[in-house]
């Protein structure tokens, strides 16, 4: 069970209601999360995605089966400071999760937790105000920045503690769309350049387009694992009705009529490119 | 701007320990509390204005402040005219406003614009971190007690953090319930009443959750109420705490001249 990767054995999650019977959010999933993978997560309400994001740093425990992160197991009380200073969470509500009054402070918060020295908390803050673009908010009080501000608030919050892997949990369902674009491009860059492992949860596929591999929630069972082409191209994901990204839908009616169009070909952009090529 | 938010600036009185300013402000409050000496009670007030000077802070804000709480000042002062006894100057329908009372309440007005003045430059000068990390200071020698000081001091600081939020909220679910009939602006007491519980419980509810979200996201960052880690506001005394404490420290003790000593 060694190794830098995530991996859930089995795991089931039941939560008892106040009648006292089990409802499963999870039900026996088996899923491996390498390193420096960018991994979409879709599904509807209710189909599991926040249970499976609070199994993977240790919030809640898997009512059967294991979660191991880097070999470490999260039903092992002692593992946990480590755990979570591996797999960053980042929520969906940014009020509710920002901690202190001032920018620097709240970035300040997750690094003094880990007991690190002063100057690399102050060296970690410059990194983290300057990586979100936040360098003139840096004395800020949080609850009076916008909605994406706030998010980027709590993003450079997480990525200053330099996580391998970070989760996000509907991080752009309160953001308008320029905040949303803004988030989704600062994720790229966080994978690409520093390696983070990026686990990016949503009920909008539009969110997941970016995404090296795409694993579909359904009633607590994964459901479809693929590239984000192989999962929006195939009939299953229709019988859901989540919607496809427009950039699919495109990429489908094209390949209906007899157009092929090449895999890497991931956004709007790309496939006027690439259609503008072939004229 | 609300009354008593922090406001960024570089002065000499922002740069001062948080401890330092606890303390004089503490010293502050008991020497006017001992202190009847109506020309000590306005040295201390211009002492006070030259330090909202020194600050930088906007006076023209301070000064609305204190006209905000007139109603205050008002009841104090008619209280004190009403209820003791003396020369009566004004008479109403059979009470009587005498000279000595409204002698005492004029200077406890003096009193509370001191002890305002003084809260305001205190919370405006100090982050809420900053104030609570003064406090847990100052608290820490309740440790040996087993008190849970670290603990007691994060929850202070979540609620500065959370205080403008929570207002936000309710504003939020008083225009909806508004939109739906409820009625704030009734005569009716009982009405009135009414319609304000049809705001604490959403908010009650709304604020338990966040609270679960908190704990989440700070369970999340690894939070650990040891006492011994190195916070970002670290405290240091400097030469300029020791000139202020001392400063403070010669106006009580002649405050407490004033009392052995009336004039």
């Amino acid at each position: 069970m060694l190794g830098a990767r995530i991996e859930l054995v089995n795991v089931t999650k039941q939560y008892e209601t106040p009648l006292g019977d089990g409802v499963a959010a999870l039900r026996n999933v088996s899923l491996t999360i390498r390193k420096g993978e960018y991994i979409g997560v879709l599904g509807m309400n209710g189909s599991g995605k926040s249970t499976l994001a609070r199994l993977l740093n240790g919030l809640i425990k898997p009512t059967e089966g294991k979660v191991y992160v880097n070999g470490l197991s999260t039903d092992k009380p002692a593992n946990l400071t480590e755990i979570r200073r591996s797999v960053g969470m980042l929520f969906q509500n940014p009020d509710n999760q920002l901690v202190c009054p001032v920018v620097e402070e709240e970035i300040a918060f997750g690094l003094e937790n880990l007991g690190l020295p002063l100057p690399e908390i102050r060296r970690r803050i410059e990194w983290a105000l300057y990586v979100c673009g936040l360098e003139d908010k840096r004395y800020h009080a949080p609850h009076l920045l916008s909605g994406g501000q706030k998010q980027m608030v709590a993003l450079a919050s997480v990525l200053a503690m330099l996580p391998e892997y970070l989760v996000l949990d509907e991080p752009t369902s309160m953001l308008d769309p320029i905040s949303r674009r803004n988030l989704i491009a600062q994720l790229q860059v966080a994978n690409k350049e520093e390696g983070v492992t990026v686990i990016f949860i949503s009920h909008n596929p539009e969110d997941l387009i970016q995404a090296d591999r795409l694993i579909v929630l359904e009633q607590g069972s994964v459901y479809m694992d693929g590239t984000p082409r192989d999962v929006f191209l195939s009939e299953e994901i229709r019988n859901l009705e989540l919607g496809r990204p427009a950039v699919y839908q495109l990429i489908g009616e094209l390949e209906a009529s007899g157009l092929t169009v090449p895999s890497n070909v991931k956004s709007i952009d790309e496939l006027v490119g690439y259609i503008c090529l072939r004229l | 701007m609300k009354l008593g938010q922090y406001v960024h600036g570089d002065s000499v009185i922002h740069a001062l320990d948080p401890r330092t300013k606890i303390i004089c402000c503490t010293l502050a409050v008991v020497s006017v509390m001992i202190s009847v000496n109506v020309y000590y009670l306005l040295v201390l007030l211009s002492l006070m204005l030259a330090v909202v000077m020194v600050s930088r802070l906007n006076l023209g804000f301070i000064l609305k402040c204190i006209y905000r709480i007139k109603a205050l000042l008002l009841v104090t002062l008619l209280c004190q005219g009403l209820l003791t006894h003396g020369q009566p100057v004004i008479i109403i329908g059979g009470l009587a406003l005498t000279k000595e009372g409204l002698a005492i309440g004029a200077i406890n007005i003096l009193r509370l614009v001191v002890l305002f003045v003084g809260s305001l430059i205190l919370l405006m000068t100090t982050t809420p971190i900053k104030l609570s990390t003064g406090i847990e200071a100052l608290m820490s020698p309740l440790r040996r007690l087993n008190i849970p000081v670290q603990n007691l001091t994060t929850i202070l600081g979540i609620s500065f953090r959370f205080l403008p939020t929570v207002f936000e909220e309710a504003t939020i679910v008083k225009n909806a319930q508004r939109s739906r009939g409820a009625q704030f602006d009734s005569p009716r007491i009982m009405v009135k009443i009414k319609s304000y519980a049809a705001i604490v419980i959403p908010l009650f509810n709304a604020s338990l959750t966040r609270a679960a979200d908190l704990g989440e996201a700070m369970d999340s960052r690894c939070y650990n109420p040891h006492p011994n880690l190195l916070r970002l506001g670290s405290l240091k005394m400097q030469g300029r705490d020791f000139t202020a404490l001392t400063i403070a420290a010669v106006l009580f003790l002649v405050a407490v001249a004033t009392t052995i000593y009336p004039m």
